[in-house]
C-alpha cells in the first residue's frame, strides 16, 4: 500500500481487462434497457425494464428454459455416468486400452458443427444410415429430427457422443491420481469390486466429479451449434435452447436490446443453477477432502 | 493366530527373478523382522504372504492353510502400509470398521473394537477426525488400528515408521513390540533399519538379491554373522574388512595384515582358526572392539582423516597402514587428530575371519 510503483505494473492489465472483457459486458448492459433495432433502424430508446419484463411474460422465453434445462441435466447426466464408467474401464486395463483411449478422444477434437453436421447426416429421416439399420431391423421409420421429442433426444444423444471424451479424460486423469495402496488394504479386507467403488472410488474422486459436472453444465448451458445444425430450434420452437432464441432475436430481427435482455436473463440463469449445484454439492465435497 | 511357510518361493517380473527358491517358516507368536538393503526382495516376500503379489513358484502356507492361489481378502492377513493406506475421506473410526463393515459385522460389534483399539493405541480423541487432521504417529496408529480389528492370523508391516522422524520412530517401535506382547500375535515386520530388527525381533531374516543371508536372534547375527554381507549389514558403525592371512610361527597363530602388522589370535581361538594356518583370509572386527593406544599385543597403525565424537565415544575414520578404510570406536576424550598416526589395539578374542572368495565365515 505504501508503494504506488506497483500499481504501475497491474494497471495495464487491468485496462486490458477492462476493455476486452467488463466494457462490452456493461456497454451490453446499457443496451438492455434501451429499445435499440438495426432494421428498420431506429434511434435507441431508453425503455427500462421493459424488455426484461416482456421476455419473463413471454411463453417462448420460458419455453427455452425448459428446453435449456431438459438438454444441460439430462446430457450431462449421460456424460457423466457414461464417462466416469469408460474410464473406469480404461483404468482397469481392458486389452487395447490404448488403442481405445486415443479412440474415444475423437469426437471431443471435432467442431461442433462438424459433429452436429455428421449427426444431421446420420439420422437424416430418409437417407440417414441409422434409420436404415433400424429399417433393417424392422423398425418403422422413425422421425429423429422432425418429432418435437425425437428431436430433443437426438441433439442430446448427439452432445453426449461429443463430450463424454471430456468426462472420460478427466475422470481418467483422477482415477490414474489415485494412491495404489488404499485398493490393496481395501483387497485384505476382502472388498468387492462395488464396495472398492462405492466405498473409495466414488468418494475420493467426488471433487473431480463436481468439477467435471460444473464445466459441463456451464458448457451444456451454451449449447448452440448443435442445435442449430440438427434442427434450427424446430420442429416449430421445440428444440429451442436460450442461445438460439438470443441468435434468432439479435442476429434475425436485430431486435439488440431484447437480445441484450435475454443474453442477461441467461447469464442469470446459467448463475443461478450454479450457485444451486454448487451449494448441494460443496457439503458433500468438503466431507470427503 | 497361525504361523507362515514359505516353501521353495520364487517371484519374477518378465525375465527378470528377484526371488528364487526362498524357504522360510515362521513361528505361531513369532516376531519376525526381514531386514535388507533396497531391492533385496523383503517387500515382495511380505507382499507375496499377504497375496498383494502372486508367487511364480512355490508354497505359502498360513497355519495349516495353502494360501499360495487364495486372494488377499482370503488369507486373513492385516497390512500395514509404509504410506499408512488410511482412506482419506473416511474418519478415524470409518477407517477402523471398514473392513469390518464390507464382511457385515454388527454396529455393536464394530464399536467394541474400535473402542478396544481406540484404548490400545491412545486413539480415542481423534475417532471423529479424518487422516489429514492427525500427525504422522497417529496415522500409523490408526492403521495398526485397522489392522487389531481384524484379529487376523499374521500381521504384515512394510516399512511402517519410514515416514516418521527419529524420535517418534523411537516411540513407536517400542509400542509395536508392546503390542506383539500383548497380542501374542504373529507378525512379520519389513524394514531396511538393522537398528529397527535388531531391536524389535524374535528372528531377523538378513536378505540380500532375493535370497536369505541368514535368518537367527539379533545377538546371534551380530556375534556370529554367517558371511560378510551379515556382518557388514549388522552393527553400526560397519564392521572393518582387512585382507589378510593366517599364519603361525615364533608368536603362535595371528592374523597377518597386508603390510605385515602381526595380529596375535588368543589361544582360545587357536582350536577353531588354526586349519586356517597359510591360507589367505578377511580379517573383520567391528569399531567397537577396537581401542585406542597400545593397550595389548593386537596392535596396528591407523592414519585417521576424521574424528567423530559422539559423546559416550569417538569415531576415529580412516585406514589402515595397508590403505584399506578403517573406522574405530575409541574413548571419548581420544588424543588423536586428523593426519596423525596412531596406535589401534584390536580385541582379538571379538574378530572374525572370512572366506575372501565366498565371504562365508570361519
Amino acid at each position: 500500500m505504501r508503494d504506488p510503483f506497483k500499481y504501475i505494473f497491474i494497471w495495464p492489465a487491468f485496462l486490458v481487462v477492462l476493455m476486452v472483457g467488463l466494457f462490452p459486458l456493461i456497454y451490453s448492459l446499457t443496451v438492455s434497457f434501451m429499445s435499440m433495432r438495426l432494421v428498420p433502424p431506429r434511434p435507441p430508446r431508453f425503455v427500462g425494464l421493459e424488455n426484461y419484463v416482456d421476455l419473463l411474460a413471454s411463453d417462448r422465453f420460458w419455453d427455452t428454459i425448459g428446453t435449456t434445462l431438459f438438454v444441460v441435466i439430462v446430457s450431462v447426466t449421460i456424460q457423466y455416468v457414461v464417462g466416469f464408467a469408460v474410464a473406469l474401464a480404461l483404468h482397469a486395463k481392458v486389452p487395447g486400452e490404448r488403442l481405445f483411449r486415443v479412440v474415444f478422444l475423437f469426437p471431443m477434437l471435432m467442431a461442433p458443427i462438424a459433429v452436429a453436421l455428421v449427426g444431421r447426416m446420420l439420422f437424416h429421416s430418409t437417407v440417414g444410415p441409422v434409420n436404415h439399420f433400424f429399417t433393417f431391423l424392422g423398425f418403422p421409420n422413425l422421425p429423429f429430427l422432425t418429432d418435437a421429442d425425437w428431436a430433443i433426444a437426438t441433439i442430446i444423444a448427439v452432445e453426449v457422443w461429443q463430450w463424454t471424451p471430456f468426462v472420460i479424460l478427466l475422470m481418467l486423469a483422477g482415477l490414474q491420481s489415485l494412491p495404489q495402496d488404499v485398493y490393496e488394504a481395501a483387497d485384505l479386507e476382502n472388498a468387492s469390486a462395488w464396495q472398492k467403488f462405492w466405498g473409495i472410488t466414488f468418494p475420493m474422486l467426488l471433487p473431480v466429479s463436481a468439477a467435471v459436472v460444473f464445466i459441463r453444465i456451464i458448457e451444456a448451458f451454451k449449447i448452440m451449434d448443435t442445435v442449430f445444425v440438427l434442427t434450427g430450434g424446430g420442429p416449430g420452437t421445440s428444440t429451442e435452447t436460450l442461445t438460439l432464441f438470443a441468435y434468432q432475436e439479435g442476429f434475425k430481427k436485430f431486435n439488440l436490446g431484447y437480445t441484450s435482455a435475454l443474453s442477461f436473463l441467461f447469464l442469470l440463469t446459467v448463475i443461478l443453477f450454479g450457485i444451486v449445484y454448487l451449494v448441494l454439492i460443496r457439503p458433500q465435497v468438503e466431507k470427503r477432502i | 493366530m497361525a504361523g507362515v511357510s514359505l516353501t521353495n518361493i520364487s517371484k519374477a517380473y518378465g525375465d527378470v527373478t528377484v526371488i528364487d527358491g526362498l524357504d522360510l517358516s515362521i513361528e505361531d507368536k513369532e516376531f519376525v523382522v526381514l531386514v535388507g538393503p533396497s531391492g533385496c526382495g523383503k517387500t515382495t516376500t511380505l507382499r507375496m504372504i499377504g497375496g498383494l503379489e502372486v508367487v511364480t513358484g512355490g508354497t505359502v502356507m498360513i497355519g495349516d492353510r495353502d494360501v499360495t492361489t487364495l486372494r488377499p481378502g482370503l488369507r486373513n492377513c492385516s497390512m500395514v502400509f509404509q504410506n499408512y493406506a488410511l482412506y482419506p475421506h473416511m474418519s478415524v473410526r470409518d477407517n477402523i470398521t471398514y473392513g469390518m463393515k464390507v464382511r457385515g459385522v454388527d454396529r455393536a460389534e464394530m464399536d467394541r473394537h474400535v473402542a478396544d483399539a481406540a484404548r490400545i493405541l491412545g486413539l480415542e480423541p481423534y475417532l471423529d477426525r479424518r487422516p489429514k487432521h492427525l500427525s504422522g504417529g497417529q496415522r500409523q496408529r490408526v492403521a495398526i488400528g485397522r489392522a487389531i480389528v481384524r484379529n487376523p492370523d499374521v500381521f504384515l508391516f512394510d516399512e511402517p515408521l519410514s515416514n516418521l522422524d527419529a524420535k517418534l520412530r523411537i516411540e513407536m517401535r517400542t509400542e509395536i513390540k508392546n503390542l506383539h506382547r500383548r497380542l501374542e500375535a504373529t507378525m512379520v515386520y519389513v524394514t531396511h533399519d538393522q537398528v529397527e530388527a535388531m531391536t524389535m525381533a524374535d528372528r531377523v531374516v538378513v536378505m540380500n538379491q532375493g535370497v536369505i543371508e541368514q535368518a537367527a536372534e539379533p545377538i546371534t547375527l551380530y556375534e556370529t554373522p554367517a558371511n560378510m554381507f551379515v556382518a557388514a549389514f549388522i552393527g553400526a558403525p560397519s564392521m572393518n574388512f582387512l585382507k589378510a592371512t593366517v599364519a603361525g610361527g615364533e608368536g603362535g597363530l595371528a592374523v597377518v595384515l597386508s603390510d605385515g602388522t602381526r595380529l596375535p589370535i588368543p589361544a582360545g581361538r587357536h582350536a577353531r582358526f588354526g586349519k586356517l594356518d597359510g591360507r589367505p583370509v578377511v580379517f573383520g572386527i567391528r569399531p567397537e572392539h577396537m581401542a585406542d593406544g597400545a593397550q595389548g599385543p593386537a596392535v596396528m597403525q591407523a592414519m585417521p582423516t576424521a574424528i567423530e565424537p559422539l559423546g559416550p565415544h569417538t569415531l576415529v575414520v580412516g585406514h589402515a597402514s595397508s590403505g584399506e578404510p578403517l573406522t574405530a570406536q575409541v574413548d571419548a576424550h581420544t588424543a588423536a587428530a586428523p593426519d596423525r598416526a596412531m596406535p589401534i589395539t584390536c580385541m582379538m578374542e571379538k574378530m572374525h575371519l572370512f572366506d575372501p572368495d565366498t565371504g562365508q565365515a570361519h
